[in-house]
């Protein structure tokens, strides 16, 4: 099965993010990148699925220079080959602008299964894979927990509302938007950092992949969220505040 | 009998036959010794060579080789009464050298100490008082290990042993005896006979043994890598750790080899003290086995059947037994090394250890919390933020950034810099220093770590750094070296005892301090009397049963602090109990992990525990400004 794993490079879950001065982005200096979350889980998914049913997993990231550092985390981690669609206004494009880019780049690889994260932990529009599945016109599912090969086809788990699943078949070739969560991820090993230099990466200038590049959708400003403290202590001996607690995640929070 | 004389009774004018089969006995011992020495040799020889040693620094070298080797200073220290009559058997050894030349050189008629001319009386009568001291010693020796047998020696009876104890028992009695004896008597024939064939014996019994000890050892303590714990670098694009015979470097062999199976190690480390499978003498035994079945530059994976790569992650790194080893045996870089392998390859596959490789690859602290988090402490405490004005730069940590208790423990200690008039500062950013993933054999995050955390320190032009966290500064201290020069660092109770003159006391204390020395302050750093005298500011500091270089590990070294729940008994539980059993109404401590392990440990106890607080907190609590700021 040859799968091909679209990933995004977003700022670290504990970067300090400034808004820039046209209040429309925040300041890429100083800023440390990492893999997006859930399209880490999409790469999981597939490395785990080519262990099992061999073939091929190639990943494919759009964006600047900076982004071959995360293609060679997921070349580390398993990944077979990797394409870098080198662009360096992503910025200016919409969901739709960057599903072109990928779809080009996809649509000579003709392969089995296109998986993606779910959304992007830094816009988070969960847009890109499913309109990628449009343009590539093929069958597509989100929020995907757990991916098995079947003879027809795949057979996958869908995360829906308050704990409950669904499950759904569909015929391959397919795209699916993975949510986080479904496997454990792997950690990165020097082995597979060693092994990832001799693997080949392949740059596609954005320019050369000839999309229409007129966005629909554009970006009016980003803002900072602001701060709101409302603690609230429990009080009582600790059974007693311990039972409060169990009410109040059940009923008011409604995790449990 | 003829009564005791001075000279040494020596058979003269052996015959053609017995020199020809004393010739014969020689050649035999020796072509047995060989055979069974020179594979041993070869498989030593044919391991790779290893990764950044050198033969540097040969004055500390051969100080280490009198004090341990030939002083058998480490011997005798940490087991007093079997250590002496080791040292007395060995001295024995050294003193016969020349004995054992003279004697069988005798049997060819070339003796040349003359028994009775003034030289030969010394040195006979000089030897015979360590054959005296030696039979002895091998006796007592005899009596500990089938009588009185410590369970460290192992459940399985050595026979060997016995027999070898025998072999040294007899050839001192016939050395002893020929005082008794006259040249010419037919006893004195006898002697020399039963003498020679002992030493005949005795010479191919040793390398199949652990006595081969005697042969390796002290190549062994010369040539070993010097400094604590100390982690050979990787060498080239293939080298992940110890995976295959293929990674076993000389030094390895030679110390797997080396091992005499006294079981030291064994004796005190918490994890078999715990009840758990790690056994350390087992894993430098298994080692061997491998080396002895398959041996080196071979492809076939060191862990599995002779060692378990459970054992090998239940290892705390508290270095007890690399300091106990009499031979010379480095245990952590070997365990380390094996975990080095098995996570370098992807083949270590543990849920917790994931997560906090995720955690620490991702984001900045073994915690796995946001660095917002240690912003906000660093405001609310309103540290200076350093800018290179500041003498030290005060190095949060894991814990003094993100744990509760080390938060309490790092504020404390500035409130102490703030009253000493000493400034400091603290970075922006701090990643972990990657200890933990370090110990657990993570190269490739620890090296990410390492370098991010030096160009931190280079760009904000740090000179000196003061943390409370022993294990920040090992790492930074050694483990960094690979990546680039850190600035100088010192612990807290090395820059506080500095000032214990200027340091507040309390009006009266009648306090009972009982002190925990930590692995990586003790053993690691050698660091025992400092934390000592700040807390002495305090109250009356005492020892628990195992203290300073003995000091008993609280569990959470090794990365184990951020691994699942341990097997067995929880090696905090027994050491807190340790603690509390003092009686003493405080318990000290000078690490926060170990802080943080007791705090769960007695918290776990249905008996009235002791308080817990660092030394930094027992100065604080006698600042003038107490009453202001209490809280972390």
């Amino acid at each position: 099965m040859k799968i091909i794993v679209a990933i995004k490079q977003v700022p670290e879950r504990d970067a300090q993010v400034r808004i820039d001065a046209a209040g429309k982005w925040i300041e890429e200096a100083d800023i440390q990148y990492a893999m997006n979350e859930s399209d880490a889980y999409a790469l999981e998914e597939a490395l785990q699925l080519k262990e099992k049913h061999g073939g091929e997993v190639v990943v494919l990231s759009a964006g600047p220079e900076r982004v071959g550092t995360t293609i060679r985390e997921a070349l580390a981690k398993g990944a077979d080959r990797a394409i870098h669609i080198d662009a360096n206004d992503l910025g200016q494009r919409d969901s739709l602008g960057v599903a072109r880019l990928l779809a080009e780049a996809i649509k000579p690889e003709s392969a089995d299964l296109v998986l993606t994260g779910l959304q992007s932990d830094d816009l988070g529009l969960g847009q890109t894979g499913v309109i990628l599945a449009e343009l590539l016109g093929l069958p597509h599912a989100s929020l995907i927990l757990q991916v098995e090969k079947t003879e027809a086809g795949l057979s996958v788990k869908r995360e829906l509302e308050s704990g409950w699943f669904q499950t759904i078949e569909l015929p391959l070739p397919a795209v699916m938007t993975i949510q986080s969560g479904g496997n454990k991820l792997r950690y990165a090993t020097l082995m597979g950092i060693k092994r990832a230099k001799t693997k080949e990466l392949r740059r596609i200038a954005a320019a050369d992949l000839a999309v229409e590049n007129a966005p629909k959708a554009v970006l009016e400003g980003v803002a900072l969220p602001q701060k709101q403290r409302s603690t609230q202590i429990l009080p009582g001996t600790a059974k007693e505040a311990a039972a409060a607690l169990v009410e109040k995640l059940k009923f008011e929070v409604r995790v449990l | 009998m003829i009564p005791f004389s001075f000279t040494l009774a020596e058979p003269q004018h052996f015959s053609i036959a017995e020199k020809l089969l004393l010739a014969v006995l020689i050649i035999a011992s020796g072509v047995l010794f060989w055979r069974r020495f020179g594979p041993i040799l070869n498989r030593i020889l044919r391991s790779k060579k290893d990764p950044g040693f050198h033969l540097g620094n040969i004055g500390h070298r051969a100080w280490e080789f009198f004090s341990e080797v030939l002083c058998q200073s480490k011997v005798i220290r940490q087991r007093p009464l079997p250590g002496l009559a080791h040292a007395f058997v060995f001295w024995g050894f050294c003193a016969f050298a020349l004995v054992t030349l003279n004697h069988i050189a005798v049997g060819f008629g070339i003796g040349f100490l003359a028994p009775a001319g003034m030289f030969g009386r010394f040195y006979f009568s000089f030897a015979a008082m360590f054959a005296l001291a030696c039979a002895v010693g091998i006796l007592g020796l005899f009596v500990r290990r089938f009588f009185v047998r410590p369970r460290w020696l192992g459940d399985k009876v050595s026979y060997e042993s016995g027999f070898i104890a025998f072999l040294i028992f007899a050839l001192m009695a016939t050395y002893l005896a020929a005082f008794f004896t006259t040249d010419d008597a037919p006893a004195a024939r006898a002697l020399w006979w039963a003498h020679t064939l002992s030493l005949l014996i005795f010479l191919p019994i040793i390398p199949h043994t652990k006595h081969l000890h005697l042969v390796l050892s002290p190549a062994t303590v010369f040539l070993s890598r010097g400094g604590f714990s100390a982690i050979p670098p990787l060498a080239g694009d293939e080298d992940f750790g110890l995976v295959a015979g293929q990674d076993l470097t000389q030094l390895v062999s030679l110390q797997a080899y080396s091992c005499v199976e006294c079981g030291r190690c064994t004796e005190h480390c918490p994890a078999t003290n715990t009840g758990k499978i790690l056994n350390p003498k087992e894993i430098i035994l298994g080692v061997r086995a491998y080396l002895n079945d398959i041996g080196p530059q071979t492809e076939q994976p060191l862990l599995g059947k002779y060692n378990s790569q459970e054992a090998v992650f239940q290892c705390t790194t508290c270095g007890s037994c690399e300091f106990q080893c009499p031979v010379g045996i480095e245990h952590l870089p070997i365990l380390i090394g094996l975990r080095r392998g098995a996570v370098n390859t992807g083949s270590w596959d543990d849920a917790y250890g994931t997560k906090l490789f995720n955690a620490l690859e991702r984001g900045s602290n073994a915690l796995g919390i946001s660095a917002a988090e240690r912003d906000k402490f660093v405001q609310k405490q309103q540290f200076p933020i350093f800018d290179g004005s500041q003498e030290y730069c005060l190095w949060l940590g894991c814990m003094g950034g993100y744990d509760p208790k080390g938060r309490e423990i790092v504020a404390d200690f500035a409130r102490v810099m703030n009253f000493l008039g000493t400034s400091y500062g603290v970075l922006r950013k701090e990643k972990c220093t990657g200890d933990p993933v370090r110990r657990l054999g993570n190269d490739l995050v620890f090296q990410q770590l390492a370098e991010s955390n030096l160009e931190m320190l280079s760009q904000s032009n740090v000179k000196k750094i003061v943390t409370i966290c022993p294990h920040c500064v090992r790492t930074i201290q050694e483990d960094w070296k690979a990546y680039g020069t850190a600035p100088p660092i010192e612990h807290h109770s090395e820059f506080l005892a500095r000032f214990v003159d200027r340091l507040p006391t309390p009006a009266q204390s009648e306090e009972k301090i009982v002190f925990h020395d930590p692995c990586y302050l003790g053993r690691y750093r050698n660091v025992y009397d400092e934390p000592r005298a700040v807390a002495a500011t305090a109250g009356e500091v005492v020892d628990p049963p195992r203290a300073r270089e003995r000091s008993f590990c609280c569990g959470a070294g090794g990365g184990l602090a951020f691994l699942g729940e341990e097997t067995g008994e929880r090696i905090s539980h027994v050491r807190a109990q340790e603690l509390a059993a003092t009686g003493a109404s405080t318990i000290g401590t000078a690490c926060p992990f170990c802080n943080s392990m007791f705090r769960d440990a007695l918290g776990a106890s249905n008996q009235p525990a002791p308080q817990l607080l660092d030394i930094a907190q027992l100065v604080a609590r006698s600042l003038p400004d107490n009453d202001r700021s209490h809280s972390a």
